[in-house]
C-alpha cells in the first residue's frame, strides 16, 4: 500500500481541525475556552498552508513572516473579542 | 558605480530583502504585490467584522444561528483539498512529470467550480429563509466577505484553466515554471483568507 506523504497527512489534519471546529460551534456556545480554542486551531491551520501548501518554510523570510504575522493577529482578534 | 539589478526584482527594496539575503521567492514580485495588496483588502473585511461585532454583539451571537453551516462546512474541506491538489501539481511538475501535474490542475479547478456551486446555492437558500444584506449588520459583513471571496475563487479558476492551456502548451518544465508557482501561492492566499472566514461567519457566535 502507499504510504501518505507529509503533504497527505497535513491535508488530513486540516479537515480534522475543521470538523472539531464546527463540532465545537454547534455544540456549545461562544465561551471563552471555545473562543481561544478555535483562535489556536486556526492559527496552526494557517501556519500549516503557508509552509507546507505555499512552501514559504524554506523560502523568503521575509514573505514567510509577514504570512505568519496575519495568522496571529487575526486569531488574537478572536481571543479579544472574549471581552466584547 | 554599479547599479545592475538581479532580474526577478524591481529594484525598490533594501538589500537586506533581496532573494540573495532573504530567501526564494516563490512565483514572483508582481504577484506577491498582488496577494499582499489581498490579504490588505480581507484585513480591513476583517477588522470591519470586528468593530460591528464590538458594537452589536448580540447581533453577531444570532447571526452564525441562521447559516447553513452544512454548506460553509462542505466549501472548506473543498477549498482545503484543492490547496492540496495544486500543492501536489506543484510536486510534479518540479519531477517534469507534466501529465499528473495536469491531472492534479484539474483537480483543483474542479474543487473551485464544485465551490462556486455550493457558494450559489448557500445564497439561493439564504435568499429563501428571507436573509439578505439588509437584514442585519452580521449579514451585511457576511455578503461582503463571502461575495468577495466568492469573486476571488471565479478569477483564480479561470486563471487555473490558463495555467492548464500553458502547461499542455509546454511552457512549464522541472526548470521553469514560475508563472505555475505563481498561480498556485495566490490560489492558496485564496484557501487561507477562507480559513479566516469559516470560523468568524460559521463558528464563532
Amino acid at each position: 500500500m502507499k504510504k501518505f506523504s507529509s503533504l497527505e497527512w497535513f491535508w488530513v489534519i486540516l479537515i480534522a481541525i475543521t470538523l472539531f471546529n464546527t463540532f465545537l460551534g454547534e455544540q456549545f456556545a461562544s465561551t471563552a475556552f471555545v473562543s481561544i480554542l478555535v483562535a489556536v486551531t486556526l492559527m496552526y491551520k494557517g501556519i500549516i498552508v503557508i509552509d507546507h501548501f505555499m512552501e514559504l518554510k524554506h523560502a523568503n523570510k521575509n514573505l514567510r513572516f509577514l504570512m505568519r504575522l496575519y495568522f496571529i493577529i487575526f486569531p488574537a482578534m478572536i481571543i479579544a473579542t472574549i471581552f466584547f | 558605480m554599479s547599479h545592475e539589478q538581479p532580474s526577478n526584482t524591481l529594484g525598490i527594496f533594501p538589500r537586506a530583502w533581496s532573494e540573495e539575503q532573504a530567501g526564494r521567492i516563490p512565483g514572483n514580485i508582481p504577484i506577491w504585490v498582488g496577494i499582499l495588496s489581498e490579504l490588505t483588502e480581507f484585513a480591513i473585511f476583517f477588522v470591519a467584522y470586528f468593530v460591528a461585532k464590538y458594537y452589536y454583539p448580540d447581533v453577531f451571537a444570532q447571526g452564525p444561528q441562521g447559516l447553513n453551516t452544512s454548506l460553509g462546512v462542505a466549501n472548506t474541506i473543498i477549498l482545503l483539498s484543492s490547496s492540496y491538489f495544486m500543492a501536489k501539481a506543484m510536486m510534479h511538475i518540479r519531477l517534469n512529470n507534466r501529465g499528473k501535474c495536469q491531472g492534479y490542475l484539474w483537480l483543483a479547478l474542479s474543487c473551485g467550480c464544485f465551490y462556486l456551486i455550493v457558494k450559489t446555492w448557500e445564497f439561493y437558500w439564504n435568499n429563501l429563509q428571507g436573509l439578505s444584506t439588509s437584514t442585519n449588520e452580521f449579514y451585511t459583513v457576511y455578503y461582503y466577505m463571502t461575495f468577495n471571496h466568492f469573486l476571488h475563487v471565479g478569477w483564480a479558476s479561470c486563471a487555473v484553466l490558463w495555467v492548464i492551456f500553458r502547461l499542455r502548451a509546454g511552457h512549464y518544465s522541472a526548470e521553469e515554471h514560475s508563472g505555475l508557482e505563481a498561480l498556485a501561492v495566490y490560489w492558496h492566499m485564496i484557501d487561507l483568507m477562507w480559513i479566516l472566514i469559516f470560523p468568524l461567519l460559521y463558528v464563532l457566535r
